[in-house]
């Protein structure tokens, strides 16, 4: 459909192979590709006319893989030279794909070699938190990951410099202290979030429900609540001081500021005022460290309006005539409106539901909770934890366990030895059994033993080029694949048992993984920056243009592909859900942003969104389209490579140089898409942006937030392309058409990014076949998320390492 | 985003080191400064790379006169009042940031090639090479002496995923400091991390309390290098070198431990800081947090080398203090459109003005005989010209300071067409007394830095 050539599959490849030989291909390349590509010009330094022996195919794959690639995207031969008959071309691509499958059929596998995996930030984080039980993140402070291949977990790619070895001295002393310890005492300080003002949007009646008598009573889903994500610390009590901004009609019943942490109320008030600016209200409330989602709202905002607002329980205080938005005050009524609101303005009457938050304050901790976390002295202190009543036995058993877990395999007894050696020092300083095994800890914390997951290199086997990983590596490939953290007990018990190989536990421990709570981490480090929605944390639409985007929205984006996504992976939904699904998870923030009727509420739930615009699927998630968009407008280019990309394993090769970018908006050049249509006159853009454009086009319908709309600026949207076979592609629904057309593609594309995390390397030529194999694994399953990742552990490259060169 | 009201005080006296008020504390520092072995008269040439991404609107730069008679133009008025401790460089190539066959990635090479002259490699994978920048061969000789050979600081995390420019790693456009061809230095954004670093992770700079630490740290890294050791035989040829990386890293850390103990013998007194929050919430608090910093750090002269990423290379900031909510990048291809031409002269000029704030500490602080602006090389540019064309020459290139009393300022020089930009730092590590062969493109040294009557 999109290009016939595409969707040619194996069983047409092996057919269309007799129609053309080698020779037929060397008289191809002679008439199409060599006036350029010779041993004199030799254009994009490839020289195909020298490329004429029989085993060039085998002896020059690489060369030739990227001739097919070329000529089935129609790159080549360029714009200004002949194209050939497209029966030729497909007939040489087709036969040379069959070369590489018959190759490859012969070929011994090779897995490749992964070096030694440094790990990275939110590995170290993960790692340290399952094993010493606390999650205080300390890597979020290092030094960014440099990332490779889109992925920030590529070994080659991850340096060390002597500013991250202190980083990880620091972080292994801070981590061990805070589990044998109780964290540091901390003073208190205070940390202030200013709500971003949204006085347009919520200016009138604007973004009054429609039908004030069913709203969200608790406000966590209306604009004028604010929501931050605060890390506290520590387990301790946190001061939180609510600003109050906006206005509430005269005659209203008091606002009901309320406070809520994760959900969970905490708090509401009174405040009896026309003019909430400035108005502040204090709570202090228990915490326990790490990451919690503060909300400020009102309660029943809607409710105790005065009569004519049409809303709940209307206000019962008097004057009723005063409500007149174009009326002036008499001294009177400002009197009577004293009574009735501390704080009122006295110059117009006040009209306005705008009340909001200016700011929230945290101050704090206090009375913060000493001492050990119960939970880490358990799994430090394998042999029970008397503070002073340790025996010496117990420390060789609590450090050997430790290292054990720390180095993802049983410890020697040189190892244990040498650590063993900080708690004879201690002893000698007089220091107490604990500080002596938390020197010990810390010290293998800091070995590259623990911050490197380093697979020792097989012997070289008569007649192989690879071996099997040893199981322990294994469970350290599965655990970093799937939950971004160190193996547990039970995979590292199986390893130890050599049965983690066996197909049937293997299996069963990919099932359990994946239902377990730490797969996130596969959603949030692997499909987040796959699909990129990750940068929904660090875009910033364009206030003016998006005032509704504040972070109550941003993080519904989010949280709502994360829910996608973990459902797939918890539920073992087919992969092509991710194309086109019925169902996605909305609040009622979310809800109404979409327009989605019935949902009332914070809390995210599953609902069916068959009738809707939101057809389904990432390319309808707000947080995609947000994140292929500029801050001010969308980018049709932007999208169409997003999907070339992401999800058709096809990106478009850099603009040729000297051809000067789209300037997209450029003041008076007609629309947008006259614009490109001009850009695309010039044939060295055309033979990509004729790809690209009409699939960004088909989603104009989103604009650069997500927001559905059927017109801008007055004028129709137009979400309509042609694609370069003449097909017309309109809307979103003939996007996901072409694109479920080609799920053979995108199955390939998603088993070659996802094959990439796992092993933290870029794929090679000879990884191919292993894509291959994973694709039609997945297929034969039924596309089921855990077939894919099953394909994918029991592929070549994740089970084995190349043996050594000699 | 996070800063307390308790940083907000320390920030505040972190700022008074440069005033009158705090010059006892310094002097107290004063006989640390002279390392041992050095010319004691002498105070060290500190040096400060500042980078600013995303090119210039030049027309609005570059003064119109050459030599001494020059006019600031608009956009740096703001450091006229420097004018006698700088020259204005115009002229300056970098060669090697065209694409050379390459293709498009502009924004890459310009950030890889500023302070390495070096041609990077097109590559998304694992294997970047560039060349090792000016900031780092200087210092591998005038960082022996200080405990920290030098600090790589940023302003902007790069956070966002997928790749960055064009079939270039992020590597390239988000460091400028390169330790070898294929070590980017990652740039440290946060002023508490920085402070750490600097100064340790109590919350005061307590000389007992690091020395007790530092003997710590020693014995932990003996630890890991028998452990290192003994993994060494039956390591792969990568793992060899990534465990070399490592070993490297921990001997750098020992001598660092070493230099701290020696001071510490020496009595000397660091400035009692505490440590700031976090990030400030806006990019003027945040820069201003760093120069401090950048400061202090010079003052006790824990480092000489500062390279600091004011924006990472193609960075799509948006600076709303000064009315401009565009994003940086998408602005700076401007297409000649008046208006967004007027907004990218707002930020250049309110980068400018960041860098006469950083100008007026170093001038406020006093160093040995004279102000630490008197012993420091400071460059601020851009290694984009035209930021629309992403022109690579004629780079817009400021150096400020006296280098020890040995430049004369108040001038423009327009170099004469071709000269690389790497030639000026040729000559500013020529004045540190350290003298590489070559550093990238360079053809020696550059003109009418100090060889003026």
């Amino acid at each position: 459909m999109f290009l016939p050539l595409l969707v040619a599959t194996l069983v047409s490849i092996s057919a269309m192979s007799l129609h053309a030989a080698s020779s037929d291909v060397f008289a191809y390349v002679e008439k199409s590709c060599a006036g350029c590509h010779n041993g004199s010009v030799k254009s994009g330094d490839i020289d195909l006319k020298s490329l004429h022996s029989a085993k060039t195919f085998d002896e020059d794959r690489e060369i030739w893989e990227k001739v097919v690639e070329k000529l089935k995207l129609g790159q080549m031969p360029p714009p200004g030279i002949p194209k050939p008959e497209w029966k030729a071309t497909k007939a040489v691509t087709e036969w040379l794909e069959g070369e590489f499958a018959r190759q490859d059929r012969t070929a011994k596998p090779d897995p490749g070699r992964v070096t030694a995996r440094r790990l990275n930030r939110a590995e170290y984080n993960n790692t340290i938190r399952d094993l010493l039980g606390i999650d205080i993140r300390p890597a979020d402070n290092f030094p960014a990951d440099t990332p490779a291949f889109g992925f920030d977990n590529i070994s080659d790619a991850l340096g060390l410099s002597p500013a991250l070895l202190e980083n990880y001295i620091d972080a292994a002393e801070r981590s061990v202290r805070a589990a044998l310890f109780g964290p540091e005492k901390r003073k208190p300080a205070a940390v202030h979030y200013s709500a971003p003002v949204r006085i347009n949007d919520s200016r009138g009646t604007r973004s009054l429900p429609k039908d004030l008598s069913r709203y969200d009573e608790t406000g966590l889903s209306t604009l004028h609540s604010a929501h931050f994500v605060h890390r506290f610390p520590v387990d301790a009590e946190y001061n939180f001081r609510l600003v109050l901004n906006g206005h509430r009609p005269n005659q209203s019943e008091p606002a009901r500021p309320a406070l809520y942490i994760d959900g969970k109320f905490i708090k509401e008030w009174e405040v009896d005022a026309t003019d909430l600016e400035g108005q502040i209200v204090e709570v202090r409330a228990r915490v326990t460290a790490g990451e919690h989602l503060l909300s400020a709202t009102y309660h029943k905002n809607y409710h105790g309006l005065p009569p004519q607002y049409g809303g709940p329980d209307p206000s019962k205080r008097p004057p009723e005539a005063l409500i007149n938005p174009r009326g002036k005050l008499s001294e009177k009524d400002i009197e009577t409106l004293r009574k009735y609101g501390t704080r009122i303005k006295t110059d117009g009457i006040e009209t306005r539901i705008d009340n909001r938050y200016e700011a929230i304050d945290i101050g704090g901790p206090f009375e913060q909770t000493m001492g050990a976390p119960a939970e880490s002295l358990k799994r430090i202190f394998v042999c029970g934890h008397t503070t002073g009543k340790h025996v010496d036995a117990c420390a060789r058993k609590v450090v050997s366990h430790f290292a054990s877990r720390a180095y993802r395999r049983p410890a020697t007894a040189k190892e244990v030895d040498q650590a063993l050696g900080f708690l004879l020092l201690a002893r000698k300083q007089g220091d107490s059994f604990e500080e002596g095994i938390a020197t010990a800890l810390q010290s293998i914390l800091v070995s590259p033993q623990f911050l490197y997951r380093i697979e020792r290199e097989p012997s070289a086997v008569a007649g192989r080029n690879a071996v099997p990983v040893n199981a322990y590596e294994l469970a350290s490939r599965l655990s970093y694949f799937l939950w971004s953290s160190t193996p547990d007990e039970e995979l590292l018990r199986l390893a130890g048992e050599g049965k983690l190989r066996q197909p049937a536990v293997l299996e069963a421990q990919v099932k359990r993984m994946l239902r377990d709570g730490r797969s996130s981490a596969l959603v949030e480090n692997f499909a987040g920056q796959w699909l990129q929605f990750k940068n929904i944390d660090v875009v910033r639409p364009d206030p003016q243009k998006f005032p509704m985007f504040d972070d109550a929205l941003r993080l519904a984006m989010r949280r709502e592909t994360e829910l996608f996504l973990e459902h797939i992976v918890r539920e073992d939904r087919s992969v092509l859900d991710l194309l086109d699904a019925n169902y996605t998870f909305v609040n009622e923030r979310l809800a109404r942003f979409y327009g989605i009727d019935g949902v009332t509420g914070p809390e995210f739930r599953k609902v069916d969104v068959s009738g809707t615009n939101r057809g389904g699927g990432v390319l309808a998630h707000a947080s995609v389209l947000t994140v292929s968009s500029y801050s001010t407008r969308t980018s049709p280019v932007i999208r169409g490579k997003w999907i070339m990309e992401n999800l058709l394993n096809a990106p478009p090769p850099a603009p040729p140089p000297g051809v000067p970018p789209l300037d997209e908006a450029k003041a008076g050049g007609g629309t947008l898409r006259q614009q490109m249509e001009e850009h695309r006159k010039n044939p060295a853009c055309a033979s990509c942006h004729s790809r690209l454009d009409p699939l960004g086009f088909s989603l104009e319908n989103y604009d650069a937030i997500g927001k559905f709309r059927a017109q801008e600026g007055g004028a129709e949207i137009d979400a309509s392309g042609s694609m370069p076979n003449g097909s017309i592609v309109r809307g979103p629904g003939d996007l996901k058409k072409i694109l479920l057309e080609r799920q053979d593609d995108f199955v390939e594309c998603l088993a070659e990014k996802m094959l990439t995390y796992s092993i933290g390397r870029g794929l090679q030529h000879f990884d191919l076949p292993a894509v291959r194999q994973i694709r039609r694994e997945t297929a034969e399953n039924g596309y089921r998320f855990s077939a894919l990742t099953l394909a994918i552990v029991n592929s070549v490259p994740f089970q084995m390492r190349r043996t050594p060169d000699k | 985003m996070i800063i307390t009201k308790k940083a907000l005080s320390r920030r505040a006296l972190l700022r008074g080191f440069g005033t009158a008020v705090a010059l006892p504390v310094l002097d107290s520092m004063t006989p640390a400064l002279a390392a041992p072995g050095a010319n004691p008269t002498v105070s060290p040439a500190r040096m400060a790379f500042l980078y600013v991404p995303n090119g210039i609107i030049m027309k609005d730069w570059t003064p119109k006169a050459d030599g001494t008679g020059f006019e600031f133009t608009k956009t740096l008025k703001p450091v006229e009042a420097f004018r006698e401790k700088m020259i204005i460089m115009s002229g300056l190539d970098h060669y090697n940031g065209q694409a050379l066959g390459d293709g498009a990635g502009d924004h890459a090479r310009a950030g890889a090639t500023w302070l390495t002259g070096a041609h990077p490699k097109k590559t998304e994978g694992a294997d970047i090479y560039a060349g090792v920048s000016a900031d780092q061969i200087a210092a591998r000789e005038i960082g022996k002496q200080t405990t920290f050979p030098s600090l790589e600081l940023g302003l902007e995390d790069n956070r966002m995923v997928g790749g960055c420019d064009s079939g270039y790693s992020c590597a390239y456009s988000n460091t400028i400091s390169w330790s070898s061809p294929t070590t980017p230095l990652p740039p440290e954004i946060n002023p508490r991390a920085v402070f750490e670093r600097l100064f340790g992770d109590g919350e005061t700079t307590d000389p007992a309390a690091r020395a007790l630490q530092a003997r710590q740290d020693r014995s932990i890294l003996d630890f890991v290098r028998e452990d290192a050791a003994r993994l060494g035989a039956d390591l792969g040829a990568g793992d060899k070198r990534k465990l070399t990386e490592y070993l490297d890293s921990v001997r750098e850390i020992e001598r660092r431990i070493q230099k701290i103990e020696e001071r510490n013998t020496d009595s000397a007194k660091l400035p009692a800081i505490d440590r700031p929050a976090g990030i400030p919430p806006t990019f003027e608090e945040h820069i201003d947090l760093m120069f401090d910093l950048m400061t202090v750090a010079f003052q006790a002269d824990l480092t000489r080398v500062i390279t600091l990423m004011i924006g990472r290379e193609g960075g799509n900031r948006t600076y709303r203090s000064i009315g401009v909510p565009d994003a940086h990048h998408g602005l700076s291809h401007h297409f000649n459109d008046p208006s967004k031409i007027d907004r990218l002269q707002r930020i250049d000029q309110h980068h400018v003005e960041m860098l006469a704030r950083f100008l007026a500490k170093l001038q406020s602080a006093k160093d040995g005989d004279g102000t630490m602006l008197d012993h420091s090389m400071v460059v601020y540019g851009s290694s984009l010209s035209d930021g629309n064309r992403h022109d690579h020459l004629d780079l817009p290139t400021l150096f400020a300071g006296g280098a020890v009393n040995r430049i004369k300022g108040g001038r423009h020089v327009r170099y004469k067409k071709g000269t690389p930009m790497t030639n000026l730092f040729m000559s500013m590590l020529d004045l540190s007394g350290v003298r590489p062969e070559k550093l990238g493109d360079s053809t020696g040294k550059i003109e009418y830095l100090t060889d003026l009557a």
